[in-house]
């Protein structure tokens, strides 16, 4: 029963860590509706950011999340100018080899110029396990927590109140429709890319104090990632939020319950059957795969 | 067009040819690039300074030794290079290879090529299970790592906790799984079975993974006092910090190299949280000299050149075995296969005579049966090595972390 | 370069080989081809023939992707779990039973096929990346597997050949043997996919990339189509693989089933140009030899800057080249080839074979409805419906925007299942039947427009009919023969080779039309072909439905334009909001009074004007 208890904590843990990472990755492909392969990427370049300013500055991780947030924002924004926008009417597999292409060239250039060795931020008091009778949860771990919530909370107010988030909302639901009505569409791909990748900047800083950089550190992430947007209905950040959750749970309860190498193929499994049999994703926020 | 062509690569041929009669050409066929580099490039230091130190000394019977780098990235690519140095380059040996499947894929060409093959640092045991008549490898394999593993539980960990049984201790395996965990975890199972220890769990895991609490769990558990883990860096790291969030405290942790012998992963982790874990490998420098002479000499002779300390041991490895192997060609008659085997074959070291600590005495599959790992431990920041006493530099310590 | 020219060759085929052979696209393609065999043989170095192994194998692999992510537009990003298929059967069937690899390679095709099927079928619904996705899943669940069950497949430590010599062992010392296999491999891949490409497959395969309803409406199932591919191409696939571990002698899961492999094999045809034939092959031989030397130069000069370089310089392909080497430079050389002699041939024109016969009395029911209903959440799209169309007739419905009529032709032609009710269609025996499926409704002779037109935007106009003329006439020599006929009628002869996308809506409406006459129905659906004709067109469109009835085909049209209607129809049916509130003869429908209050409105006067 402890242990049951144990591996539940650790999965909403872990739920919260997709959840952040995944949040970007569901606005991008919702609204630009690109499938961005470097995703992982990001948080890949978010990581060493942090790491730097960490190493070089002192910066705490939490405080390095400023800037490290603003420059992703400027990351994204120009691969969306450069990269994407001029791909948005060519084929969808063009589009795909694009990020393919940008992410092989991101994880080389991490590889010369910070090698393959692993870059750890020393944050100890994040990494202070807080003591719950028999159970234990990081410090950082509650912060993840709560930041990914309020990142889905204020990203959903944001979409709904504000006249940038309705023209943001109205891009990913009709495109040509928004165009009409007189929304600069392409401002709009380039702003919500932006965001996206900005959320990715804020992940960045708060998984840095619990997991070390490394250049592929992203590519674990990133099919996870997926994972979690097609679960949640591509497009709803409550969706995403709640398929983070499950995928943390099944990671966490799987790896212990049936066999730790195999919790990959238990996720990939719930991924294929949830895209055949509901495409919607599984609480039918998204309007699915059509 | 086309004859023209061919007249000007057989008459390239022929220059090489030519040329080759002055020197020794050998292949130096490493991962130099991708994601394997780092310790790739750190072999092939060994294999370097093995060179020069020869060269300087006046070669093989008066002729320099010549190196061609090959640099194999993947199996196909390895095959490539392996075809490139055996037929282009015309070199009369190839030196490798760092890892296991490469080194697999490249002996597969120079077998049938007929050009000998040194292995100076793989570990599958396969590599030289295949019956090959010119390949030939200097250093443990994953079997030598899983038996000094698994019987330093008797024989060092159990005397150390103060336990006269060492079968009463719950031992736990825990491997990444790719080729070098699945390997040598295999080995460990089979080992252990022989000696009558008691397994209570074989887990393996990706490398990759982000989270192994479960693992800690199930080791929590069953109640394991030993854990043996194999794995690479991020995992290592992964594993010490978790193991401590979920305030499991196994009696003794030890490593089959990989992420247990980088300084990184000691400096992720922590000084004080890695103090006390063990590790299996090829020879670290923190080692008795008396059991490994001429190793202070290597690490100068390192420093000297690329003007940092060793990055891991096997830069060493690959020194010690080159240099075996070029033994064996300067008192090979005509630096032909048949003869290189015949001189490889005569090669007769023993225990603790070379920089490693290794001997040399290879068997006809061609594998050196004088080896085995030296069990070493963290200690105060630093790999020393603490079994067997004859390599020690210090007792070995119980328990894991300062507190 | 010039091996470009085998994708253009595709057009030309038919009469006599040894005609074939004096047209410099076949000869040029063969010359061009036979180098990647002759270089490395004149040359003699090992190295150069695994270069040249390793270009045919992997200008193979994606000639054979390029049947599924190319043609049929299915961007499978997990091939190499059908190389890893074959791999691994192979070397597994020579360990255990001591079966030669020429057996084992295609127990290994046939598994591939087999797992290809299982995969393909379900994941054909999804769409662009959600396919990609789904495969890449299947490829990591795949090599997780080969991994955890080390006891069947060796896990993570792999699998090693024996080194049996032979040709029983397809393991050599010589390793000129090598590339005569790779090199058969290759030409069959380049056959396959060639054959492909110039039958009806070919152009049913692009049809479906285009545009998944038309194909439906043409009698494309489109699963169907997509499985031939994703099976043709897991097969050949497994057999590379077969052949590539034999050459390696060495298997272990993450090179078997890689993600960048699979990448990388999908990259080569993108380079070369998707969906051409000559494309994959020109991608490889392109790049490969390229990646080599990068390497060299590049990999020595820090880690990871080769492949740095690789990344970016594959972005700017995407950027500069969408379209690929031979969608960008195809055409030209094309031009350039045909200079040479016996160039610029076009094949002879073929009679076209005669119309299907229709069978059956005119007058007897030939498509029914009874009580329709059709439900959109709490919207009733059609409310009731029961119409019987008699063989023959010009039926006309007419009805205010959203009155659901194109809904109630959905039904009829079943893209769209009703909520209740049945609709059936008289059957080849006269019983009347309903079919499963919109490509079963076009089989059995119902044909339709659509409202809003899906051309097959970069076929040309002949090739856009020809997709309909398939249905009845399988070899493309005689679906060609056929589409030409049928553009002659419609008066799109003289646009025939124009790409469909670059139409205006008044010809497209008219290639709507032809592309489903092509078909040769016993029904024809028409949804509003008049709207954007001018007047003299609709003038055309009016003569031509009625000289279509009187070859025995039966008409139904929805139309905007009373005027022809109205002259056209033999029996009116009126909808109005989901209802049937009229039927009869068209002067007795509009003077009813429910149609008048149903147009009230410009219609209405549009009706007055009458």
């Amino acid at each position: 029963m402890d242990v049951l208890i144990q591996l539940l904590i650790n999965g909403i843990m872990l739920g919260s860590m997709y959840a952040i990472i995944s949040v970007g990755l569901t606005l991008i492909f919702g609204v630009v509706r690109v499938v961005n392969f470097a995703h992982g990427e990001f948080l890949m370049v978010g990581m060493y950011a942090v790491y730097l300013l960490f190493a070089k500055l002192g910066v705490h991780p939490y405080v390095a999340a400023v800037p490290v947030v603003i420059l992703l924002f400027l990351l994204g924004v120009l691969i969306q100018r450069f990269i994407i926008q001029p791909l948005l009417d060519a084929d969808e597999h063009i589009q795909i080899f694009a990020t393919v292409g940008l992410s092989t060239a991101l994880v080389n250039l991490a590889l010369m110029v910070f090698g393959a060795d692993l870059y750890s931020v020393s944050a100890p008091d994040l990494r202070q396990s807080l003591r719950l009778g028999p159970y234990t949860v990081l410090v950082g771990q509650v912060v993840m927590l709560a930041a990914s919530l309020a990142l889905v909370i204020g990203l959903h107010a944001f979409m709904q109140t504000t006249a940038l988030g309705r023209a943001i909302r109205a891009t990913a639901q009709n495109r040509t429709a928004a165009l009409l009505m007189g929304v600069r569409v392409d401002r709009i791909y380039i702003i919500s890319f932006g965001l996206g990748a900005a959320c990715v900047g804020l992940a960045a800083a708060l998984v840095s104090p619990l997991f070390p950089a490394t250049p592929t550190v992203g590519t674990y992430f990133v099919l996870t990632a997926f994972v979690v947007v097609v679960l949640g209905g591509m497009r709803s950040m409550y969706g995403a939020f709640l398929g983070a959750m499950i995928i943390g749970l099944v990671d966490s309860l799987s790896a212990y319950y049936i066999a730790p190498d195999l919790k990959e193929v238990v996720y990939f499994a719930i991924f294929i059957l949830i895209l055949i049999f509901k495409p919607t994703g599984l609480f039918g926020f998204g309007r699915g795969t059509e | 067009m086309k004859l023209l062509l061919k007249a000007a690569l057989a008459a390239g041929l022929a220059v090489s040819a030519t040329a080759a009669t002055a020197q020794v050409k050998i292949g130096a066929l490493y991962p130099f690039s991708g994601g394997l580099a780092l310790l790739g490039d750190e072999s092939f230091r060994g294999l370097e300074l093995a060179v020069e130190e020869r060269n300087a000394a006046g070669g093989i019977n008066g002729k320099k030794i010549e190196m061609v780098k090959g640099d194999a990235v993947d199996p196909n690519q390895a095959v490539g290079e392996a075809r490139r140095l055996t037929s282009v380059e015309k070199v009369q040996a190839v030196f490798g290879t760092y890892s296991s499947s490469l080194s697999l894929a490249a002996t597969q060409v120079t077998e049938l090529a007929g050009v000998p093959y040194f292995e100076l640092g793989a570990i599958s045991d396969p590599i030289t299970e295949r019956g090959f008549k010119n390949l030939f490898r200097s250093n443990p394999t994953a079997r030598d790592f899983a038996a000094s593993m698994v019987d330093s539980i008797g024989e060092a960990i159990a005397p150390a906790l103060g336990v006269s049984d060492p079968k009463t201790l719950k031992v736990a395996i825990i491997h990444e799984d790719s080729l070098y965990g699945q390997t040598v975890a295999g080995y460990q199972t089979a080992r252990a079975k022989e000696k009558g220890i008691n397994v209570v769990e074989t887990l393996p895991y990706s490398a990759k993974s982000v989270d192994l609490t479960p693992v800690i769990l199930r080791l929590k558990s069953a109640g394991a006092d030993v854990v043996l883990q194999t794995s690479y860096q991020n995992d290592t790291v992964l594993f010490f910090r978790q193991a401590k969030e979920q305030g499991f405290k196994p009696k003794a942790v030890m490593g089959a190299g990989g992420g247990y012998s980088l300084r990184e992963t000691a400096q992720a982790v922590g000084y004080e949280n890695i103090e006390g874990a063990l590790n299996v490998d090829f020879t670290q420098y923190k080692t008795n000299a008396a059991a490994a002479p001429g190793i202070a000499d290597f690490v100068a002779k390192y420093k000297a050149k690329y003007g940092t300390d060793p990055r891991s041991g096997h830069s060493l490895a690959n020194y010690v075995g080159a240099k075996i192997f070029f033994d064996a060609f300067a008192s090979s008659k005509d630096m032909t296969a048949a003869s290189i085997r015949e001189s490889v074959m005569k090669i007769d070291l023993p225990q603790g005579s070379t920089a490693s600590g290794w001997g040399a005495k290879f068997n006809e599959a061609g594998q050196n049966t004088r080896v085995k790992p030296f069990v070493m431990q963290w200690q105060g920041g630093e790999l020393v090595t603490v079994f067997p006493a004859a390599a020690a530099v210090t007792k070995m310590k119980t328990g894991l972390g300062q507190n | 370069m010039t091996q470009q020219s085998a994708a253009a060759s595709s057009a030309t085929s038919g009469s006599g080989l040894l005609l074939q052979l004096t047209n410099p696209k076949v000869y040029v393609s063969l010359l061009a081809l036979s180098l990647v065999l002759v270089i490395p043989l004149v040359s003699g170095s090992p190295f150069l023939i695994h270069v040249f192994v390793t270009i045919c194998v992997f200008a193979a692999l994606s000639t054979a992707w390029n049947i599924v992510g190319g043609y049929a537009g299915q961007l499978s990003l997990g091939h190499m779990m059908f190389y890893g298929i074959g791999a691994y059967t192979t070397a597994l069937l020579i360990q255990h039973f001591g079966l030669t690899p020429w057996i084992g390679m295609w127990i290994g095709a046939v598994i591939a096929a087999v797992v290809a099927a299982l995969i393909g079928y379900p994941c054909f619904r999804l769409r662009g990346p959600f396919f990609s996705l789904s495969t890449i899943a299947f490829l990591e669940v795949i090599r997780l597997l080969a991994i955890h069950f080390v006891g069947f497949t060796g896990g993570s430590a792999g699998l090693i050949v024996p080194l049996k010599l032979g040709w029983a062992w397809m393991v050599f010392s010589d390793k000129t043997n090598y590339l005569y296999i790779a090199f058969g491999l290759l030409l069959l891949t380049i056959g396959v996919s060639l054959a492909i490409r110039t039958s009806r497959l070919g152009y049913y395969l692009t049809a479906v990339r285009e545009r998944e309803d038309a194909a439906l409406a043409a009698g494309i199932s489109n699963s169907d189509v997509k499985l031939k591919a994703v099976i043709v191409s897991a097969m050949l696939t497994a057999l590379i693989g077969a052949f590539h571990a034999m050459y390696l002698t060495f298997l272990e899961p993450a090179t078997m089933f890689s993600l960048g492999t699979s990448i990388e094999v999908a990259m080569f045809s993108l380079i070369g140009g998707l969906g051409t034939v000559a494309g994959p092959l020109l991608g490889t031989v392109l790049v490969v030899p390229l990646a080599e030397l990068a390497r060299g130069w590049l990999g020595a000069q820090a880690n990871g800057l080769h492949g740095f370089v690789y990344g970016t310089v594959l972005v700017l392909i995407t950027l500069t080249l969408p379209a690929g080497l031979v969608g960008t430079f195809g055409p030209t050389v094309s031009r350039w080839i045909d200079r040479l002699p016996g160039g610029g041939r076009r094949p002879a024109e073929r009679i076209a074979p005669a119309l299907r016969k229709l069978e059956g009395a005119k007058g007897e029911p030939i498509l029914t409805t009874k009580n329709l209903v059709m439900q959109f959440g709490g919207l009733t799209a059609t409310d009731n419906v029961s119409i019987t169309l008699k063989r023959g007739e010009i039926l006309g419905i007419i009805g205010p925007n959203g009155a659901g009529k194109t809904t109630l032709f959905n039904q009829m032609s079943g893209f769209l299942i009703p909520t209740s009710g049945t609709v059936a269609v008289a059957g080849p025996n006269g019983a009347m039947v309903t079919p499963a499926s919109p490509d079963g409704f076009a089989r059995l002779g119902v044909g339709r427009t659509f409202q809003i037109v899906q051309p097959f935007g970069r076929l040309s106009v002949i090739e856009n009919i020809m997709i309909g003329a398939f249905l009845r006439h399988p070899n493309v020599q005689d679906a060609r023969a056929v589409a030409l006929r049928v553009a002659a009628t419609v008066g799109l002869l003289d646009q025939k080779d124009v790409e469909a996308r670059n139409l205006p809506i008044g010809a497209l409406k008219r290639l709507e039309v032809a592309r489903t006459l092509a078909s040769e129905p016993d029904i024809l659906l028409l949804d509003e072909v008049m709207a954007g004709q001018n007047q003299s067109d609709t003038m055309r469109m009016v003569e031509l439905i009625r000289s279509i009835r009187d070859t025995g085909v039966t008409v139904i049209a929805i139309e905007h334009n009373m005027q022809a209607i109205m002259s056209l129809s033999d029996r009116i049916v009126v909808i109005d909001n989901g209802r049937m509130i009229a039927e009869g003869d068209p002067r007795e429908v509009v003077k009813d009074r429910k149609v008048i209050e149903a147009y009230l409105g410009e219609d209405f006067v549009d009706a007055q004007g009458f």
